[in-house]
């Protein structure tokens, strides 16, 4: 955990495997209850027949943020002091397209195919082998890609400080956008031959 | 439309509505330079020798002395019950972690005063209340605690108060032999009974500086 209560030791350090099995078999439950172990339900997205994981995923992330900034009002948690991952552009970018690629492919991502795994899909199996050995050749070719790894970096970046706004009023706007598109991804839906799986 | 998205929806929008019309929380804790010059200039920040020597003979809870000398100087000598801050790691977790308490009294020693000073200007800059730095550092406590200077028979009686004062904390941090001075040389040597026993420090520095991974 990045904190605050591991790192200030409120919590010996040992509870922390503990608490990443846990939240991981919160999170493949989670995962396994929404249907995401399919990949059928996933590429959903990519032809227009089921929007569920742009929902669930823009849902969960407008939720935090929200759940978030409140806390942070009350003074239970310190917004300012969240560590923010740096932002590497080009790397961004280069491993979005490779990511989005092999999402579309094999149709799942990362979590959902060890999801997929536990419950015994082989196309799951076989793109998990996949996901290990491209980390394997990731690996091993790491001084050809450092460059590319490394480039373009902007530091800690939030969008709403590199928009100039504040974090509410971002935030506000991206309930919108994602309520906008939720409305526009349940038309297009509706239009979209439904696929029965 | 199911009616239930609706409500949902409803809710979010007015949960964004709040955090667009909540005022900002001023994220600068940061103290301005007017008010950094302002306690710079306050000379109450510095603390005798004395009084450092006697809430450790009390053994005042609330004391907490930070030294912020490097590590190797610190093995060498260090005052009894003091915690070793060395000045590259002042802005560490675990240092934040000995340093946010408020109801505590830190107070910030090196050799001298110069590397305190420093020390208690960055987390005075960080707002962090009830810092001081003893005067003289670490040099100066050795001198006028542990060793011998009696004072002139033409000096009032309050120095001679401060001079019973001082010989009996000496006594103190010796144990039995109390007309022994010391100095930094004799300090090296490990036998020798002026060093005061040193307390073990517990300070805990979290391995696990990696975020944690996102993803999906």
């Amino acid at each position: 955990m990045t904190g605050p209560l591991i790192p200030l030791g409120y919590i010996p350090e040992a509870w922390n495997n503990v608490f990443a099995v846990l939240l991981g078999m919160g999170f493949g439950f989670t995962l396994e209850s929404s249907g995401f172990s399919s990949s059928r339900k996933i590429m959903g997205t990519f032809y227009g027949y089921d929007f569920v994981v742009l929902k669930v995923f823009f849902t969960a992330a407008i939720t935090a943020v929200v759940g978030l900034l409140y806390l942070d009002q009350i003074g239970w948690a310190d917004f300012s002091a969240m560590y923010v991952l740096p932002t590497y552009m080009a790397a961004a970018i280069t491993g979005g397209v490779i990511m989005g690629m092999g999402f579309a492919m094999g149709g799942y991502c990362p979590g959902t195919s060890f999801c997929a795994v536990a419950i015994g899909k082989i196309d799951a199996l076989l793109f998990s082998a996949g996901l290990l050995v491209g980390i394997f050749i990731f690996s091993e070719a790491f001084p050809l890609m450092e460059k590319i790894y490394e480039s373009g970096n902007l530091g800690a970046l939030r969008v709403n400080e590199a928009l100039g706004i504040s974090a509410g009023l971002f935030t506000f706007l991206l309930i919108l956008i994602a309520l906008g598109m939720f409305w526009v991804a349940t038309i297009v839906q509706g239009k979209v031959k439904k696929v029965e799986y | 439309m199911n009616k239930r998205y609706l409500i949902l929806s409803a809710l979010l929008i007015l949960a964004g509505i709040g955090l667009v019309i909540l005022p900002q929380k001023s994220k600068n804790k940061e103290l301005t330079p007017e008010e950094l010059l302002m306690a710079i200039k306050d000379p109450s920040r510095f603390v005798s020798t004395d009084l450092i020597t006697d809430r450790i003979i009390k053994k005042d809870p609330s004391l907490v002395i930070v030294d912020v000398r490097p590590a190797k100087e610190f093995k060498i000598f260090s005052l009894p019950g003091s915690v070793n801050i060395p000045m590259d790691s002042l802005l560490s977790g675990a240092s934040m972690a000995i340093l946010k308490p408020e109801g505590k009294d830190k107070v910030f020693c090196s050799d001298d005063d110069i590397l305190a000073d420093q020390a208690w200007q960055i987390f005075k800059r960080l707002n962090i209340s009830n810092i001081f730095i003893m005067k003289t550092g670490v040099n100066g406590w050795i001198n006028t605690i542990m060793k011998d200077n009696p004072p002139l028979p033409t000096e009032d009686s309050r120095a001679y108060d401060l001079y019973s004062f001082r010989k009996a904390a000496r006594q103190y941090f010796q144990g039995k032999d109390a007309t022994s001075s010391s100095n930094r040389q004799q300090n090296d040597n490990k036998d020798n009974p002026a060093v005061p026993k040193k307390e073990k420090l517990n300070l805990q520095k979290s391995t696990n500086t990696k975020p944690a991974g996102g993803g999906c």
